[in-house]
């Protein structure tokens, strides 16, 4: 990375007043779409992938908290299951009610979070990748042996929905959703605040922005440890509505969808983790026709948008903007 | 517990357990040292190479000592096709080498599935019966994948320190930069890598699925083994992958065997996040390495 690739980075985070009018406009308009549609025009099978686009949003975009600080984390599909794990048995087996199962199901991967992360955090950004994979795969190979507590490959089944009403797609749809906006809006404040400009220095020039006072490592635990709570959340979401857990769910494959969903889109963004989620949820269901070649054509397409846009979606559609504002002659 | 044939058999599945572990982490670590490329599609190719030993070995009859490498050659030669299609352009990249071999790797496993179905074969063993080594009694396959494999590993180890072409690779992996300004052609050695990478990949694949069994997701294992070995021995050291090979394969016979398979995972996963966090360039890598 150069120096004008930094500095445009930034301006691109810091826009100026005209873009960040047609931000919100496209944030409004967003908004009422996803509001709105399934009033007008609801069916099953519609809610249940807006369901899990909301889940897995969540999953992504707090993710991309950790990939803004330079690292990439491939344990984070075990900590939306210790999430799940979490919220369950605070259900089944403390009998917790409603808002205090989910909030056990985010402290348990935070604190774990808390506890691993200044050891793990210290690496550099490869050996972080592959310890990450390591802690995956031992958090999944422990849901599978601690049978006990939670029955082993079985999983866990009796959980009951939180609040009445809940059994309906539709009410469960604007019930995920509502967790999803609180969290997608924490990582936008996050990263648009002070915060966020402290750790996109840190990935940027880490002994730069130590030497301008920020204390790294402390601000990437913090971001762990929060990117981990969300992502629990994620994972109590997901058993409330599937109403039962097993390991077989955050494996390798989930982590690594959560990172293609951020790749996709475009890592230096936010946009492109919600880009990234969409694509990869409704991309495997719209090739359903072709269900025999479905994971064959969804591997190939993965390859061709890694070979032809590394940059992910977001960076095709800046390179074309940018094509188009050099064809009518403005300044770059 | 420790019985003398007890003993024996832990010792030789240790030791054929290790020799395809070995042949795994040699081609991910070649692949990673000198191209950077994380290859996630790695347990595709050792599946690939199990159905081609499979074809002519298990279908065809061809005789074994030459079904073995021939497996492993057309694995290798179908791959070239992949290296100019898909791998060329990962090169140097390693995050999008990730996600783009990810999407390989499924394309490729979900296309064995179409060609040959999801149930699971087994490729009729070469050999049935016992050695007695001084009274304790040894099976005589497993005895033929280690020597299979200490060829090849011989080949492979003659051939990075003795020929020129092993020396132009060594240079690449220490420095790509360099070896280019030394008029080295690096697209032609990188073919020449990755054909080498694949053929040992191919050839573990098809040990591994006749000493297991053969299905399209059979690469799991392997992949997960060879990231450990890798990491245990040192991202792109060869010394360290024959090592981390050697270390694993032992203990997880041992450990597997005495104590089972769980206690044996969790070890060995437990072990190597201690020495990601204490060690990062593993136990034979150099810690220059942490600077790519």
């Amino acid at each position: 990375m150069t120096n004008p690739m930094v500095l445009k980075s930034h301006a691109a985070h810091a826009p100026a007043r005209g873009t960040r009018a047609g931000w919100l406009a496209a944030g409004i308009a967003a908004a009422l779409v996803v509001l709105v549609w399934p009033l007008v025009w609801s069916n099953d099978f519609a809610l249940t992938l807006g369901i899990l686009i909301a889940i897995n949003l969540i999953g992504a975009v707090s993710l991309h908290l950790i990939v803004r600080t330079g690292h990439v984390s491939l344990a984070h599909a075990g900590f939306m299951g210790l999430g799940g794990y979490a919220t369950a048995l605070s259900l089944t087996r403390l009998h917790l009610v409603f808002p205090f199962d989910l909030l056990a199901g985010a402290a348990v991967p935070a604190l774990v979070a808390l506890v691993i992360g200044p050891l793990l955090l210290r690496l550099a950004g490869k050996y972080f990748v592959l310890v990450t994979f390591m802690v995956g795969e031992v958090i999944r190979l422990t849901f599978i042996q601690w049978s006990s507590l939670t029955g082993g490959a079985n999983g866990l089944f009796g959980v009951t929905v939180p609040l009445p009403g809940l059994d309906s797609l539709l009410h469960f749809y604007y019930f995920a959703l509502a967790f999803c906006v609180l969290c997608v809006g924490l990582v936008v404040r996050i990263l648009t605040s002070e915060l966020g400009r402290a750790i996109d220095s840190i990935r940027e020039a880490q002994r730069v922005s130590e030497c301008s006072g920020v204390p790294a490592i402390r601000m990437k635990v913090v971001m762990f440890v929060i990117a981990s709570g969300l992502v629990g959340v994620a994972g109590g979401l997901q058993v409330y509505f599937l109403k039962y857990i097993d390991p077989s769910a955050f494996t390798i494959v989930q982590s690594l969808n959560f990172l293609i969903m951020n790749v996709i889109g475009g890592m230096d963004h936010l946009a492109g983790a919600v880009i990234g989620t969409v694509f990869i949820v409704v991309l495997p269901q719209a090739l359903e026709q072709y269900v025999n070649i479905q994971q064959i054509l969804f591997g190939l397409i993965l390859v061709a948008v890694m070979v032809g846009m590394p940059g992910g979606l977001m960076d095709a559609v800046k390179r074309l903007r940018a094509l188009s504002r050099r064809r009518s002659g403005e300044p770059q | 517990m420790f019985s003398a044939t007890l003993l024996g058999q832990v010792l030789v599945n240790g030791l054929s357990l290790s020799a395809i572990y070995v042949l795994v982490a040699l081609g991910f670590t070649l692949l990673f040292g000198i191209m950077r490329v994380v290859n996630f599609s790695h347990g595709a190719f050792a599946m690939l190479g199990g159905y081609a030993l499979f074809l002519l070995y298990g279908k065809w009859h061809l005789p074994y000592l030459l079904a073995v490498p021939l497996a492993a050659l057309v694995v290798a030669a179908l791959a070239m096709v992949l290296e100019y299609l898909v791998f060329r352009w990962f090169y140097q990249k390693m995050m999008q080498s990730m996600i783009g071999l990810l999407g390989l790797n499924m394309a490729l496993v979900y296309s064995a599935v179409l060609l040959w179905d999801v149930y699971e074969r087994s490729i009729p063993p070469a050999i049935t019966t016992l050695l007695s080594v001084g009274g304790v009694l040894l099976p005589a396959d497993r005895l033929t994948v280690v020597a299979i494999a200490l060829v090849a590993l011989g080949a492979f180890w003659f051939f990075m320190t003795r020929t020129r072409f092993g020396l132009a690779m060594r240079a690449a992996s220490q420095d790509v930069e360099t070896a280019e300004a030394q008029g080295m052609d690096t697209a032609a050695l990188y073919r020449m890598a990755f054909f080498i990478a694949i053929f040992l990949t191919a050839l573990a694949g098809g040990l591994y699925a006749q000493t297991y069994s053969l299905s399209p997701f059979m690469g799991d294992r392997p992949l997960i083994v060879a990231f450990v070995v890798v990491i245990l021995g040192g991202m792109g050291s060869i010394p360290g992958a024959a090592l981390g090979g050697v270390l694993l394969g032992f203990s997880e016979s041992f450990l597997s065997t005495f104590y089972g398979s769980a206690v044996s995972s969790f070890a060995s996963f437990g072990i190597v996040i201690l020495l990601l966090i204490f060690r990062p360039w593993g136990l034979l890598g150099t810690k220059e390495a942490m600077r790519a």
